[in-house]
């Protein structure tokens, strides 16, 4: 009985109008917090898992090893790699392929790697106008890792005490 | 390759064992290869194994494990001091810094004229006696000191 | 039997067993590296240390022997402290490169540190670090991954029979390595890879290639020897990666050949043919496969119709599968042809009509361990038969009495008692000897032998193998590929059959390949090699290095109208084939072998076939239906099987027989002159083997290529060893370094067979001259 008393009232006050109207001006003259991409950027953590990137030593040597444990680790099976003895004797990948549209960016590869060879940078920013353009190669990866090397050192050294 | 002096040494060595254990009496072959030889480069070990009917490898093991055998030219004087804890605690290590000193040779070196080597040796269990040196793997000499060192190589001419 | 507790359960085991072997009789796992149930005791490695009751230390279980009453705690406190110590103690100087390691994933050492070792290391001074060692062209080291186990040291020792590897210096700084910066030459030594626990012994050719986890594992036969070794093809994306042993105990144990185990590289050769492939004037033009077939059929066709089914002849490689040879045999006499072989390095079927049934070992293969008595005749067992040379030196080792008929005296890596080394001609003279002197000891030959040997002279070693072999139990006479493909080799046979019936001794042939047997059964025979055909149907042979002569059928088979080559490789394929049909080789199909014990053992592909390449049965069988013939209707091996040994196993024993009657001998004296001894070099055996380029670099390939003779035969004919000379036989000439070799009689050339650079000379025997270039 009282509450059909009260659904009566509430339809010619219009309850609901005020209630979500103040809601919306309550909003309204809050401070905004809309990030403005891209003229601005949310802040990142230096474990950001972006774009991966292949690192090299100083002296320019790659680093990676090719001990395919990123391979293994990989639960989308996005890694392919081949292997050989390069001239000089060392072990060496003679393929390294990142499917990046199977990749789930869960950072396993990057926990795996005995070398820091792969890491995933705070790149997100990439794309592919065909479905092949999102296939990483070794070249790619080297490029990246070369284009950002400080950023990536960085981080590395800020995350280091964590690992 | 040995002389017929050597071989009938070692002749007698291996009659001491049954015939088909002829290697038994490798480490006396070796130790007579060397007396005649010097020193047992990797032909007199071809040798050996040859005429003992066994693999080189295995008389070579035999060679490298024992460390009286010299597998590179020594002085015609290889005077090897015990550096191990006993002597050490009587004064081994001044005797050996002593001799380094006065020879100009680290251990394992041999002197320019190829007169001396210097050895270092293990424990050749006359401690009581110590500090000592063995010279040419046969004359043992104890109680040594400075001085004494001296004497001995003044005699070792 | 003693009673023992072992972790609480009480059990009985055979006296003289050590605790390892009762803790695996009751099942339970004692880790361990020195260890290894074929290699003798060295319990060097400490790793398998348990708590005995009453014992005041650790015992290692390897080299304790039961006690009555024994009471064993593996993983007690105190057995784990001392395991978890000796583990620690390993580590120290092993480095921690599994990452880049080959052995990384199934590795001892990685796997029992997990389960037995400490979570971190104590340990931060610098680590040793031991140089490199070449051992060849197939074992990659790394030695400062070595833990000293000793075992390869062993398996040189023990199984392999000559110490290659030794274990020099002492303590920290003890290294396994050969002696002088010599290699290892031994044809079993890819077995060390399997041996070391861990990855200071790899193989070479595999190296750094694929990470274990990544290979899918196929069981497969090898399809070399008639050996018959069980394998595993790993495999990765359609490819073969590497080959290891299977077990098997009653064939290869755990061992594997090198040539089994590295002959998989030509499995992915630049010379596999992809497409089919057919003449046209002096061009080959590459076809489709309805194109090739129509015109192979049309052509034998049009030769049968014309000249008659005989005109036709097969030649098969007896490396081929069952299932092939069968249906090949099933073709040609479909089209009336009865011309059908495999033995083409055979120079002497006149004994075919007077065998019985099919040549065989005459026993298992697991026997041979247990022989007391063995008189090999024409085998270069090392390089033929590496395993079962294996089995005969443990025989050896436990007193047996190894007798040999050769044109060389070869090095067997074990004790041989008697020898009688004369050249190839005088063989069947000394066979006579020796059946003389056992028929003068006693024993009785057949009659219508018995005859014949008056006019012999028995020398010393005829008449110390008779009495050898008329001592003892458990006997064999061992026919090896030499003797086989001797020009006389029904005469030893014969007389073989003789002396082993006189001295109640089994009577084996050493099948020289994977199915000899195999082409046998099937009926893959008909006599000698065909030199007049019109057609020509090859199947996986290469007649120029296959053939006993192989210009002479080479000359047939650039004469005849129409060949037909199916083949997995291009070889010499164009310069007589007219139609060429790319087939499948043993990883790329299913099918059988039938190995020298009469053992049937089938496959499937590990892989699919590569480019346009087919399994030849099933090439056959489409062949078998352009010609309407009746029978080719096979859906798979199994059934192309089933259809040739219906009874399966069962049914090849009953055909089994070495027994021959009635070969006249002609025993006349060994002429004078220099006589070629052409064997089949080890890594020539056949066209897989011919194409792996790891063991083309191996010593005893370089061996094959040179041209043997012994000191005093150099000094009579004025040459100089290591120069280049000129050997000519029957007119054909070639071109060889002279090696010296003083196993050799004075008046033997030793010249591989199935060479290229011996590929011109005629005949694998017979004489020789040999001058200064």
């Amino acid at each position: 009985m009282l509450s059909r008393i009260k659904h009566f009232f509430d339809t010619f006050l219009l309850t609901e109008l005020v209630r979500g109207m103040s809601m919306t001006g309550r909003y309204f003259f809050a401070r905004k917090i809309t990030v403005q991409y891209p003229e601005e950027r949310a802040p990142q953590s230096p474990r950001f898992r972006g774009l991966h990137a292949q690192r090299r030593y100083p002296n320019g040597e790659e680093r990676c090893i090719a001990c395919k444990l990123c391979e293994a680790v990989c639960p989308a099976l996005a890694i392919q790699i081949e292997s050989e003895q390069r001239a000089d004797g060392t072990r060496r990948t003679t393929r390294y392929d990142i499917d990046l549209t199977k990749c789930i960016f869960c950072g396993f590869c990057e926990e795996a790697c005995p070398v820091d060879a792969i890491v995933e940078t705070r790149v997100y920013e990439y794309h592919g106008e065909k479905r092949g353009d999102l296939y990483y190669t070794k070249e790619m990866l080297l490029a990246v890792g070369d284009k950002y090397e400080a950023q990536i050192a960085q981080d590395r050294a800020a995350d280091a005490r964590y690992r | 390759m040995l002389s017929s002096d050597a071989l009938a040494q070692i002749d007698t060595e291996i009659a001491k064992y049954p015939a088909e254990q002829k290697q038994s009496a490798v480490m006396a072959a070796l130790r007579i290869a060397q007396t005649e030889k010097g020193w047992l480069s990797t032909e007199t070990i071809e040798f050996v194994a040859d005429y003992l009917g066994m693999p080189a490898i295995a008389v070579y093991e035999v060679a490298t494990f024992y460390n009286m055998y010299d597998l590179k030219p020594v002085g015609r004087h290889k005077v090897t001091v015990c550096t191990n804890l006993p002597c050490r605690l009587q004064g081994a290590d001044r005797v050996a810094e002593h001799l380094q000193a006065k020879l100009g040779i680290g251990f394992g070196e041999t002197t320019a004229d190829g007169r001396y080597t210097l050895v270092e040796g293990e424990c050749m269990g006359a401690c009581g006696d110590g500090p000592l040196c063995l010279h040419n793997n046969h004359k043992m000499h104890t109680h040594l000191t400075p001085e004494s060192v001296d004497k001995l190589l003044d005699e070792l001419k | 039997m003693p009673h023992i507790e072992i972790d609480g359960k009480t059990i009985e085991v055979a006296p003289g067993a050590t605790l390892m072997d009762a803790a695996n009789q009751a099942g339970i796992f004692i880790p361990h590296f020195c260890y290894h149930k074929k290699l003798s005791i060295a319990a060097n490695c400490r790793m398998c240390l348990v708590e005995v009751e009453k014992a005041p230390k650790p015992l290692p279980a390897c080299a304790t022997p039961v006690t009555e009453g024994m009471k064993v705690r593996t993983h007690s406190a105190k057995a784990v402290a001392a395991q978890k110590g000796v583990m620690e103690l390993l580590l120290i100087n092993h480095p921690l490169d599994c990452p880049i390691c080959d052995q990384g994933g199934e590795c001892q050492l990685q796997d029992l540190a997990v389960g037995y070792g400490a979570s971190a290391s104590r340990y931060a001074e610098p680590k040793r670090v031991v140089r490199e060692k070449d051992l060849g062209p197939l074992i990659a080291t790394d030695m400062t991954r070595c833990i000293h186990c000793s075992r390869c040291v062993r398996f040189s020792q023990e199984i392999a029979g000559r110490m290659e590897l030794g274990m020099v210096h002492r303590g920290e700084h003890t290294e396994v390595m050969p002696f002088l910066e010599q290699q290892m030459h031994s044809e079993l030594s890819g077995n060390v890879i399997d041996l070391c626990p861990v990855g200071a012994l790899t193989s070479k050719p595999f190296r750094y290639s694929a990470r274990t986890w990544e290979l899918s594992r196929r069981k497969s036969i090898s399809p070399h020897d008639g050996l018959g070794a069980n394998l595993q093809l790993h495999t990765k994306d359609n490819r073969v990666y590497r080959v290891v042993p299977q077990e098997n105990e009653a064939i290869n144990e755990c061992w594997l050949a090198d040539r089994d185990r590295y002959a998989y590289e030509a499995l992915n050769s630049e010379e596999r043919l992809t497409r089919p492939m057919v003449r046209d004037g002096d061009k080959w033009i590459e076809v489709d496969w309805q194109k090739a077939l129509n015109q192979a059929a049309g052509a034998l066709r049009v030769l049968r119709d014309t000249h008659g089914g005989n005109a036709l002849a097969a030649l098969a490689s007896p490396h081929q599968t069952l299932e092939e040879l069968h249906l090949l045999q099933k073709l040609m006499r479909g089209l009336g042809s009865g011309r059908i072989e495999h033995r083409l390095g055979q120079a002497d079927f006149s004994g075919d009509a007077k065998r019985q049934g099919v040549t065989w070992l005459g026993m298992p293969i697991a026997e041979l361990n247990q022989l007391q008595r063995v008189l090999l005749i024409g085998a270069t067992l090392r390089k033929e038969q590496p395993l079962i040379a294996q089995r005969l030196r443990q025989a050896v080792k436990f007193g047996a009495q190894l007798n040999v008929l050769h044109a060389a005296d070869d090095d067997l890596y074990c004790r041989v008692a008697n020898k009688l080394i004369v050249k190839p001609s005088a063989w069947v003279n000394a066979l006579a000897q020796v059946a003389k002197a056992l028929q003068e000891a006693g024993a009785s030959l057949p009659a219508e032998l018995a005859g014949q040997l008056n006019d012999i002279t028995v020398s010393d070693s005829a008449r110390a193998i008779a009495a050898s072999l008329n001592t003892g139990e458990r006997k064999a006479l061992l026919l090896g590929a030499v003797a086989q493909n001797h020009p006389a080799a029904a005469q030893l046979h014969q007389l073989v059959a003789a002396i082993a019936a006189a001295c109640g001794a089994k009577l084996g042939f050493l099948s020289p390949a994977a199915n000899s047997v195999g082409a046998q059964l099937v009926g893959v025979q008909s006599g000698p090699v065909a030199l007049d055909a019109k057609g020509y149907l090859l199947l996986g042979v290469e007649p120029e290095l296959d053939a006993h002569n192989g210009p002479e059928l080479l000359k047939a088979l650039q004469a005849a109208e129409c060949v037909v080559a199916l083949t997995a490789f291009k070889g010499r394929v164009m310069d007589y084939a007219d139609v060429v049909l790319p087939i499948a080789p043993f990883s790329e199909t299913a099918g059988s072998f039938v190995n020298m014990e009469g053992r049937l053992q089938s496959f499937h592909a590990a892989v699919t076939p590569q480019g346009e390449a087919r399994p030849a049965w099933k090439v056959l069988r489409v062949l078998g239906n352009l010609f309407n013939l009746a029978g080719f209707e096979q859906n798979s091996a199994e059934e192309v099987r089933q259809e040739a040994l219906p009874q399966g196993e069962a049914g090849i024993a009953a055909r089994l027989d070495n027994a021959i009657h009635g070969v006249a001998l002609a025993l006349q004296p060994p002429g004078a002159g220099i006589e070629r001894l052409g064997e089949v070099p080890i890594y020539q055996l056949d066209p897989l083997v011919r194409r792996a380029p790891a063991l083309q670099q191996t010593q005893d390939a370089r061996d094959a290529a040179c041209a043997w003779a012994s000191g005093a035969l150099i000094q009579r004919l004025n040459l100089i060893d290591g120069e280049h000379v000129r050997v000519r036989q029957a007119g054909a000439e070639a071109v060889l370094r002279l090696c010296r070799d003083d196993r050799l009689p004075d008046d033997v050339l030793r010249v591989a067979a199935a060479h290229p650079l011996t590929a011109g000379l005629a005949g694998r025997f017979g004489a020789i001259s040999v001058e200064a270039v």
